[in-house]
């Protein structure tokens, strides 16, 4: 899930990710891997869990003068690479101070 | 007495090879062993759906990739010369293509090795997960007690008095084949400990009993994955990943994403007031297991 915050005209003034997977090591060393034939066991679970609802808070400081952004929000299942995405959902919503 | 001395020693040399004799040499072998393409004839939907599956096509991966590359060429598996490959350097075979380890001989794990390190998606692209391992050789669970499936058995739901094939001309019922249990067999709880190095292959199955049944959940992984289509369970067995239009529907039906903002000026201290935007997200999600996994 990646969460971005622009100004009206489009300059991004945040930018942040949450990755939600089952995450492993050879069990050998520290470092995290990719591939079964290389992973003995799960060292950390952020996956979507059933029944379980995955809850985030992003706090954006806003630039001085800007008073208005876009927030999007753009959950994406990601296949083998970052690259390789099927969209689930995008949220764009406007927020502003001004009242 | 002595005659029988050398019945017996005759059997005992012949009887390894005739076991031998029963399994497959080469890919070409194997895949002809296991070939469904005459299901077709009377199961067209059905098959085509098969076709379309990623147990079509259980060593590509996704995207026509060839999952296995990796396997043989850099890890702790892969064999150091690709004619010494034996079935020891495939683990991914218990679930990815069961029939290789009941049915093939290490001279296949050569050919399939050279095969994988050549990128000849052609011939490693007949290996399938064919009607045959599903509706045979996976049929059946409690071996102790129901003995092993039946050679010239179709397994289903239920119990059909003939079946028009040469072969297979029988229907038996396979209890388990609509439980959760029949997928767990592959789609995994954990590490794999069997192997000479431990595997963390899928885990769905483990995830669907400890953390779906435990919440609640009784619904099985045929009842979603395999819904009725037209009155028959659909063979698709969905997703289909290469099918991102496919897969993006599904996932936006099973997973909700719910965002709520706030604009506002937070005050740290007297007369210190910080322009900020909260964003607070909240995703869940009706899957009978953890996403992803496999």
């Amino acid at each position: 899930m990646e969460v971005t915050a622009k100004t009206p005209d489009g300059k991004e003034i945040f930018k942040d990710e949450r990755h939600y997977h089952t995450q492993a090591t050879t069990c050998l060393d520290s470092k995290m891997v990719y591939g079964a034939q290389n992973k003995a066991s799960y060292v950390r679970d952020t996956a979507l869990q059933p029944y379980a609802s995955k809850d985030e808070t992003f706090q954006i400081k806003l630039p001085e003068g800007v008073t208005t952004v876009d927030v999007t929000v753009d959950l994406n299942y990601e296949l083998q690479v970052p690259e390789n995405k099927v969209p689930i959902h995008k949220v764009t919503k406007r927020v502003t101070l001004e009242r | 007495m002595r005659a029988v001395v050398v019945i017996l020693a005759v059997l005992l040399i012949a009887l390894p090879l005739a076991v031998n004799a029963e399994k497959a040499k080469s890919i070409d072998e194997l895949a002809k062993m296991y070939d469904s393409s005459r299901c077709k004839a009377c199961h067209a939907e059905i098959y085509a759906q098969w076709e379309k599956s990623h147990h079509a096509r259980p060593l590509m991966g996704v995207a026509g990739g060839l999952m296995l590359v990796p396997v043989v060429k850099g890890s702790p598996f892969a064999p150091k010369d690709p004619k010494q490959a034996t079935m020891k350097n495939f683990p991914c075979f218990k679930c990815h293509l069961p029939q290789a380890l009941t049915s093939a001989e290490d001279s296949f794990a050569v050919e399939l090795t050279e095969a994988l390190l050549a990128g000849d998606k052609g011939k490693v692209g007949k290996l399938q997960i064919t009607c045959l391992v599903c509706h045979n050789e996976k049929a059946i669970i409690h071996r102790m007690q129901l003995g092993k499936p039946e050679k010239d058995v179709i397994y289903s739901t239920k119990d059909i008095p003939s079946h028009p094939d040469k072969v297979f001309t029988k229907v038996k019922k396979s209890t388990v084949m609509d439980q959760s249990i029949f997928c767990g067999q592959c789609h995994g709880t954990g590490p794999n400990f069997e192997f000479e190095n431990p595997v963390q292959c899928a885990t769905l199955y483990g995830s669907y009993q400890h953390n779906y049944l435990s919440h609640g959940g009784f619904q099985s992984c045929q009842e979603c994955h395999m819904p009725k289509v037209k009155g028959k369970a659909d063979h698709l067995i969905a997703p289909n990943w290469d099918d991102k239009a496919h897969s993006s529907e599904l996932l936006k039906k099973a997973v909700t994403l719910d965002v709520q903002t706030l604009g506002y000026s937070w005050l740290r201290k007297a007369k210190d007031l910080h322009p900020m935007v909260v964003v607070n997200t909240k995703i869940s999600h009706t899957g009978g297991h953890r996403i992803p996994d496999g």
